[in-house]
């Protein structure tokens, strides 16, 4: 089942729905083999029924005994909102490999969300942005909820340049109830930046969460020879020697990498460095833990 | 310098490519795209420089690669004198075959080999070969004079053959490792009788030039020898006048009518003279009976008295051997009276007396020893006392033989006592009204010897078999089969000893063989090579190989073998004497071998009597050899070797040599440099 989580096999299935439940089955498949965890199946507390609970999770066998009615109640019963920000900046989309950047973040938006919704019965919600929000969908449990954000992650095709600014100003506006929300992108701006555009969602008491997805060629890229290269997002054009990619960009991207993960931790977020070639349980194990700290 | 396929130097116009690769097309680089550059810096010149740099190295050895490749397939060539090119051979021959005794052929032959070599060129390499008997290798083609000096003295006049077939054959071994030009200088007597039958054998290689040196010229020196002797190798009754008596022919090669004096010398002692009239070119039979010689080995003599121009072959040498009759067991059936008698009676007309024969009923055998027999014959006993079985097999493994014969009780006993089979089948051809006959007969055995068989097969094919015992031939040898192929006759070797197994019997019953004359002479044949009388004494030609031991006993299992040559010396060393199989009888003279059956010997050798012809090949013959050689231009004695032939000598391989260099250098460079980068820890 593990194989199943390998981005390079993902990257062949085309139906993000099969995508989603392919991997969360596959890592719920994992967790019942791993005592450390739980997820929303798991018993927690019998309840007294109250006039207008749903009948279907009275406990009838227990009536039947004690002439008493008791609702039974589960972990994933006690609902959380999950809000995804997903980058969708030119940026996004530079592979070496399949798949890409903006790829690898769609299934595991996609997996986020079949693993909130179906299986924790969570209300899940999408914020697509690059430089102003291209599309919001509002945290539901609707019915069609899933399919909903499906589409919205089949829209997101990168363009244009990343603004943290914006699209957070836009999820301060929106949200009104505490959650957990997860920003997705490679963030290349300075993380002085993102971190103080991104501190303010913690104000309301959310989670925040930062997956930063990056290709492994940026991370350790490998030149044969001089070359040049363009940027995604503005179109500039620099010659490279492959001497410096082996010294002195190794060193700026790491201290980059870092310097993120520090000042993120000292804001009271959680950050994640997801490389294109990492399985997906990663991220969904990170969501479970950060949604059973919450409950 | 000139190319052997020039049309190859348009090939050429492949060093475009590399031209092409590394100078006309322009660099292009197709940008690669990144997230961003925010971690980039710009870095240029410096490193494309460097790497227009080691792609120009690239692009040289490339071209010399391609350059190459054409100039090899183009074959070029320098023009050098032949000489210059691979050095000139000098293959010195020596004649010291037995005609070179006479007179002062071989002195001559010396003396001219040893002006041969002064005059070699000191760079021209040198090889030493003496014809005689083999031909003989005395050193390796080198230019050093002293060691070739002194191979070329060490050689001395020998008792051998010469033969120029031998001689071709070896220049044509030699010619397949040595490329260059051949001189085969030939010193001999150039004896006519040297010649092989086929002209065609004595053709040299392509690049061998024959220079002769015959040392006799002049019309054929007359020359009386005795050609053959006709003598007993085992005597055991003197005063038998049809056994005991020598016979000699003597014959004259370019001689005119002569009264000769022949006598028979035995043990250094003259005992009988005759005197015989030889006609002219002609042969004389002398006969010298009987032949009284004393008990053990005799060393007998028949000489031509009167020096003639070729003393050395006036003389023949063979050896007789005197003892009492020996005694032959032959064991039969009690009910078998007649088998003895046949076989007795075959046996003292065929040897003359030098056998016994003691009959004995198989039940009377238990306290025999069988090694006091020369040999025994098993007439149709399957079943034998099982002690006096116990006591023919050593005998055998020591060198006994048994002569095994299977009649009509072989069916009702399956098992062959010695033989290690059994009776698979009888056949009984009387009652089909139809007997056998004997259909194949290999002649070639010592039982069934016969110089001229008749069309009769010899006078087997009237023989009719009416009984016969089948036979797994397996390991033996089938000397007769019969006409349905049942081997009829079958011999097998048991250690040293040998078993002899006729599937039929003797008493007159089974076949008819007994009747026809021929049985006598094939008891006598059996008598003589189940004995062994036949190697132990005797005369033998100068090259033949003598057998030491039997070829199926384990080497170094015996070891009481010994060879004396006529000096008195031991020619084989103790590791030699456990090992050798047979023994060549390289020098005239008597050899005394004690075999590794534990019986001694005697044997004259002499050398072989077409050595005393001594006329010389005609001048035209020797013309026509020499003109077989590579040039094809007539060679003489003193014929002046300065002629440097200019031939090409093609640089091909060389230059493949430089281009497979080049391939390599280039794999070297363009792995170092243009190969994946291997990324930094």
């Amino acid at each position: 089942m593990q194989r199943f989580l390998d981005p390079q096999v993902l990257a062949g299935i085309s139906s993000l729905d099969l995508l989603a439940r392919t991997v969360v089955d596959g890592f719920v498949a994992g967790l019942h083999r791993s005592p450390e965890f739980g997820f929303s199946q798991e018993f927690a507390e019998y309840r007294a029924y109250t006039p207008g609970d749903d009948l279907r999770h009275v406990d009838w066998n227990l009536f039947a005994r004690t002439e008493r009615c008791y609702l039974k109640r589960y972990r994933g019963e006690t609902n959380s909102q999950l809000t995804v920000l997903l980058d969708a900046s030119n940026s996004m989309q530079y592979t070496s490999r399949p798949p890409s950047k903006i790829d690898y973040a769609r299934y595991l938006a996609a997996a986020l969300f079949y693993l909130a919704i179906h299986n924790q019965r969570d209300a899940a919600g999408l914020i697509v942005f690059d430089e102003e929000v291209r599309e919001y969908i509002r945290p539901s449990t609707r019915p069609g909820q899933l399919a909903r954000l499906f589409a919205g992650l089949e829209q997101a095709t990168p363009r244009a340049q990343t603004d943290f600014a914006k699209p957070l100003q836009h999820f301060h506006n929106a949200l009104h109830r505490r959650g957990i929300a997860i920003v997705i992108s490679d963030f290349y701006e300075k993380p002085e930046t993102i971190i103080a555009n991104i501190a303010s969602l913690r104000f309301r008491g959310n989670e925040v969460i930062l997956f930063q997805v990056l290709d492994p060629q940026e991370i350790r890229p490998a030149m044969k020879g001089s070359a040049i290269l363009v940027d995604l997002e503005t179109n500039h054009r620099i010659e490279v020697i492959p001497e410096y990619t082996k010294t002195a960009y190794r060193t700026k991207i790491d201290a980059h990498v870092e310097q993120l993960r520090s000042r993120a931790r000292a804001a009271g977020m959680d950050y994640h460095l997801l490389v294109t070639t990492q399985p997906l349980d990663l991220a969904l194990r990170e969501y479970l833990t950060l949604r059973q700290a919450g409950d | 310098m000139g190319f052997l396929a020039p049309w190859f130097i348009a090939g050429l116009a492949v060093l475009g490519v590399p031209v092409f690769v590394h100078l006309l097309r322009r660099h292009i680089t197709t940008p690669s795209p990144v997230s961003s550059l925010m971690f980039f810096e710009r870095g240029t010149q410096s490193s494309t420089r460097h790497r227009r740099l080691k792609y120009r190295l690239l692009f040289a050895l490339r071209a010399a690669l391609l350059l190459l490749l054409v100039l090899a397939f183009a074959n070029p060539f320098v023009r050098r004198s032949a000489a210059d090119a691979n050095g000139r051979t000098h293959l010195i021959v020596l004649d010291n075959s037995f005609s070179m005794r006479a007179a002062t052929r071989f002195a001559d032959a010396m003396r001219q080999a040893l002006a041969a070599l002064e005059a070699k060129l000191p760079e021209d390499k040198a090889q030493i070969m003496a014809l005689g008997g083999e031909l003989e290798i005395l050193t390796q083609p080198i230019t050093d004079g002293a060691q070739l000096r002194s191979a070329l003295e060490g050689i001395q006049p020998g008792d051998g053959r010469a033969s120029f077939s031998d001689l071709a054959r070896a220049v044509r071994s030699l010619a397949e490792t040595e490329h260059g030009p051949i001189d085969v200088e030939l010193f001999s007597d150039m004896q006519h009788s040297a010649m092989p039958a086929n002209f065609a054998d004595m053709v040299l290689p392509g690049n061998a030039r024959l220079i002769l040196h015959p040392v006799a010229q002049g019309p054929t020196v007359p020359n009386w020898t005795v050609e053959s002797i006709e003598a007993p190798a085992d005597l055991s009754d003197p005063r038998d006048p049809r056994h005991s008596r020598v016979r000699a022919v003597v014959v004259g090669f370019g001689t005119p009518a002569a009264r000769k004096t022949v006598s028979l010398i035995v043990n250094g002692k003259t005992l009988a003279t005759r005197r015989v009239e030889v006609p002219a070119n002609g042969r004389a039979t002398v006969d010298f009976a009987p032949l009284d010689v004393g008990y053990g080995f005799n060393r007998c003599a028949v000489a031509i008295e009167g020096r003639d121009a070729f003393p050395a072959d006036d003389t023949s040498i063979f050896a007789v051997r005197r003892s009492d009759p020996e005694r032959v067991l032959f064991v039969h059936d009690a009910g078998d009276t007649r088998s003895g008698t046949y076989f007795g009676a075959a046996l003292a007309a065929a040897a003359q007396g030098s056998y016994v024969l003691q009959s004995m009923a198989r039940e009377q055998t238990t306290d025999v020893d069988p090694s006091r027999f020369a040999f025994v014959v098993l007439s149709d006993t399957p079943a034998l006392p099982s002690f006096f079985e116990h006591a023919l097999i050593p005998y055998v493994f020591k060198g006994g033989n048994v002569l095994i014969v299977l009649g009509t009780r072989a069916a009702r006993h399956a098992p062959i006592p010695l033989w290690g089979g059994e009776v698979q089948d009888t056949h009984n051809y009387a009652r089909s009204g139809n007997a056998a006959a004997v259909a194949q007969v290999d002649f070639s055995h010592p039982a069934l010897e016969q110089a001229q068989p008749g069309r009769d097969n010899g006078g087997w094919s009237e023989v009719k078999v009416l009984y016969a015992a089948v036979v797994d031939p397996a390991q033996a040898r089938v000397a007769a089969r019969l006409t349905d192929g049942t081997p009829l006759l079958l011999e097998k070797q048991l250690g040293e000893g040998h078993l002899l197994l006729l599937a039929s019997g003797m008493e007159n019953l089974t076949n008819d063989l007994p009747l026809h004359p021929l049985f006598v002479a094939f008891v006598g044949r059996i008598a003589r090579h189940l004995s062994g009388s036949e190697s132990l004494s005797g005369s033998s030609l100068v090259d033949a190989f003598v057998q030491l031991r039997a070829a199926g006993v384990p080497v170094g299992t015996v070891a009481s073998l010994e060879v004396i040559d006529p000096e008195g010396r031991r020619p084989l060393s103790l590791s030699q004497a456990r090992n050798a199989q047979t023994f060549q009888l390289t020098r005239a003279g008597f050899y005394q071998i004690r075999f590794a059956n534990g019986r001694d010997a005697v044997i004259g050798v002499n050398p072989d009597r077409r050595e005393s012809n001594l006329e010389s090949l005609p001048n035209d013959l020797q013309q026509l050899w020499s003109g077989s050689s590579g040039d094809h231009v007539p060679q003489t004695a003193s014929a002046p070797s300065d002629d440097k032939k200019i031939q090409p000598v093609s640089l091909w391989w060389y230059v493949m040599l430089v281009a497979l260099a080049a391939a390599n250098a280039e794999i070297a460079v363009a792995s170092r440099y243009m190969g994946t980068q291997r990324e930094e820890a």
